[in-house]
C-alpha cells in the first residue's frame, strides 16, 4: 500500500521534484550512520568525518583525520564518545575507530568496482564543521591509471563534485544510497578523490579479520516472513 | 523497481559508455594527452592547443590500441585541428545546438587515459562570437560549468538525448567552452579541401576613431576605423585606400574596432569584390575592393 501511494505521489510530481524527493530521502537515511571525528584539544583540534561500518561501533575514517590523539565521535543521536584507533594504515590513508555503542544504524555496501564513469554520487560530511554537508556529481573515472594521481598502483574514483576540508573520512554514496567510497582529498575546487569501499574491505580483512560489514540490508524487525 | 535518481545515473553512465566510443586520446604532446572526437570515418577533431607538434601524433582508441595519427590542419581561430586515422569507430549522431537552452544537463567526456571519463554540468549560457577576444572566430558557442577535468579539451559536450553538440575546449581561461557543431563543420569541410583556414586580406592597418557630429549624422554610426597605414601593393592601395580614409562599412558590416575587421574578413571574400563604406574629406564614399588571401604567418 505504501509502495502504490508512493508511486502516485511520484506520478504527480514533475522530474525535477522527484529528484529532489528521491535525494532528500537519501541524504536523511544516509545522515544516520555519517558521524563527525575530532581529534585533539585546543588550538591543535582538528575533525573530519566517519561512517558506521558495523553496528557494534566500528567506524571507518581516513587515516589523517585520527592524527591528533583524544579521538571522539558524534553521533547523529547527539552521543559524543571517546573512540580508539583498533587499525591504521597512513599509505592507503585508513582508519578504523572502535567505539562503545551497539545497534548503530549502518548504510549498506554497494559495488565500488563496477561504478561507471557519469554515473551519480553523493558526498556527505562535515565540510567546515557544517553537519552533514552534501554535494552531488559524477564519477569522473575509477582505477589507479587517472590524470593528477602518481601511477603507484592505488586506486581512486575521481569525482566531479566540491568536497572541502572536513568532508575526510566521509561516505560517498551512489543512486541506490549505497556506500562506494571513503572521501580522501581533492586536487581543486571541483575535483575530489574516494577511496573504494572494495580497498575499504580489504583494509579491514587483512587488519583486523573483518570480512564484511554485517549489515548488506538494514534489519527489518517488522517484517514478518511466511514459510 | 529503479527510481528516478538510478534511472538518471543509469542514463548518465549509459550514454558516456555508448557514445565515449567516439571518443578517443589524442598524443601530440609533451605533457597529459588530451582528447579528441570521431567526426566522420577516419577524421578525428580535437582542439588546436593540445596538438603542440604536426608529427609523432598518436591516437587511443575505446578498445585499447594505438594508431599513428596525421594532421590534416589547424585553425587557431576556433581552436580547433583535424587529425586523419585509421579508426574503425561508430559516428557520433552531431547534433545542431538550436535545440539546447541554457539550464539543460550535458556531460563531457574525455579520454585522457585508457578509459572514457565524465563530467556533468549545465548550459550556462549560449554566446555569440563578439564576445570572445579578438582572433578567436567562431559564429557561436556554450558556456558550461562543467569540469575541464585534465585532458578534457577536445572530448565531446553530450545532451541528455546522446547528440554531440561539439568539442570542449579549456582555452579561455576558467571558462569551459564549448565549439559547436556548426563552426566545426566550417573548419573541417574547409580544412579537408584546403588544409588550412583562408582569411580574407586588406592590407590596411587602422585604429577606432570617434566621427565628428557632422560626419557621424551621415554616416549613421560614432565610430569608424581611422586607416594609419596602407601596405604597398595591397588590395587596399589597389582598391583606392588612402591614409588618413576612415572605414564605416564593410559589406554593410558596421567597422567600430579593429576587431570588426578582423572578423569581417572572412576567407569566402578571398578572390571577391567587396563594398567598403568610406569617410573621405567629411563625405561618405563608397570603393568597391577585391579582397585578398592573409599570407601564412
Amino acid at each position: 500500500m505504501v509502495s502504490a501511494l508512493r508511486a502516485r505521489k511520484q506520478m504527480a510530481m514533475s522530474v525535477f521534484e522527484q529528484l529532489n524527493d528521491r535525494l532528500g530521502s537519501l541524504a536523511a537515511e544516509a545522515r544516520r550512520s555519517l558521524v563527525r571525528v575530532s581529534s585533539g584539544r585546543g588550538w591543535q583540534q582538528g575533525s573530519g568525518s566517519g561512517t558506521i561500518w558495523h553496528s557494534d561501533g566500528l567506524i571507518i575514517t581516513n587515516a589523517h583525520v585520527i592524527g591528533r590523539g583524544g579521538l571522539r565521535v558524534a553521533l547523529h543521536d547527539g552521543r559524543d564518545l571517546a573512540a580508539r584507533v583498533i587499525a591504521a594504515d597512513e599509505s592507503l590513508d585508513l582508519a578504523a575507530l572502535q567505539v562503545e555503542a551497539v545497534d548503530l544504524p549502518t548504510v549498506q555496501l554497494g559495488n565500488s568496482k563496477q561504478l561507471h564513469a557519469g554515473a551519480w554520487v553523493f558526498a556527505m560530511g562535515f565540510p567546515y564543521g557544517v553537519e552533514g554537508g552534501s554535494t552531488g556529481g559524477v564519477v569522473i573515472g575509477s582505477g589507479a591509471d587517472l590524470p593528477e594521481m602518481p601511477s603507484n598502483g592505488r586506486e581512486w574514483i575521481a569525482l566531479s563534485l566540491h568536497l572541502r576540508p572536513g568532508h575526510s573520512g566521509g561516505m560517498l554514496l551512489n543512486s541506490d544510497g549505497k556506500l562506494v567510497g571513503v572521501n580522501t582529498l581533492i586536487t581543486g575546487p571541483d575535483v575530489g578523490f574516494a577511496i573504494p569501499t572494495h580497498i575499504v574491505k580489504r583494509f579491514l580483512k587483512d587488519r583486523i579479520g573483518v570480512m564484511e560489514a554485517p549489515s548488506t540490508a538494514p534489519p527489518q524487525r517488522e517484517s514478518v516472513v511466511i514459510l | 523497481m529503479p527510481d528516478v535518481l538510478q534511472n538518471l545515473s543509469e542514463e548518465m553512465a549509459g550514454l558516456t559508455e555508448q557514445i565515449g566510443a567516439s571518443v578517443v586520446r589524442v598524443e601530440a604532446r609533451r605533457r597529459l594527452p588530451a582528447s579528441g572526437v570521431l567526426w566522420e570515418k577516419g577524421v578525428i577533431v580535437t582542439s588546436n592547443h593540445v596538438v603542440e607538434r604536426d608529427e609523432d601524433i598518436h591516437v587511443g582508441l575505446p578498445n585499447g590500441s594505438t594508431v599513428s595519427a596525421t594532421l590534416i590542419g589547424r585553425d587557431p581561430s576556433s581552436d580547433v585541428a583535424v587529425l586523419r586515422a585509421e579508426a574503425d569507430l561508430p559516428v557520433p549522431h552531431w547534433a545542431e545546438p538550436e535545440t539546447i537552452r541554457v539550464g539543460h544537463l550535458v556531460l563531457a567526456l574525455g579520454r585522457p587515459s585508457e578509459r572514457i571519463m565524465a563530467t556533468l554540468g549545465v548550459v550556462s549560457a549560449i554566446e555569440k562570437g563578439d564576445k570572445l577576444p579578438a582572433g578567436m572566430q567562431i559564429d557561436h558557442f556554450l558556456q558550461t560549468d562543467v569540469v575541464m577535468y585534465p585532458g578534457f579539451s577536445g572530448g565531446a559536450l553530450l545532451s541528455a538525448g546522446g547528440r554531440v553538440l561539439g568539442i570542449n575546449t579549456s582555452a579561455m581561461r576558467g571558462i569551459s567552452l564549448t565549439i559547436p557543431t556548426s563552426t566545426l563543420r566550417r573548419v573541417v569541410e574547409t580544412l579537408l579541401a584546403h588544409g588550412k583556414i583562408r582569411r580574407g586580406y586588406l592590407g590596411v592597418g587602422a585604429q577606432a576613431a570617434k566621427l565628428s557630429s557632422s560626419v557621424a549624422q551621415k554616416a549613421g554610426q560614432d565610430h569608424g576605423l581611422l586607416v594609419v597605414s596602407v601596405e604597398s601593393e595591397s588590395p587596399a592601395e589597389q582598391g583606392g585606400l588612402f591614409m588618413g580614409d576612415v572605414l564605416l562599412t564593410f559589406e554593410d558590416t558596421p567597422l567600430r574596432s579593429p576587431e570588426d575587421l578582423i572578423r569581417a574578413l572572412r576567407g569566402d571574400y578571398v578572390g571577391k569584390a567587396a563594398a567598403l563604406k568610406i569617410v573621405r574629406g567629411g563625405e561618405v564614399h563608397t570603393l568597391s575592393v577585391t579582397i585578398g588571401e592573409r599570407p601564412a604567418r
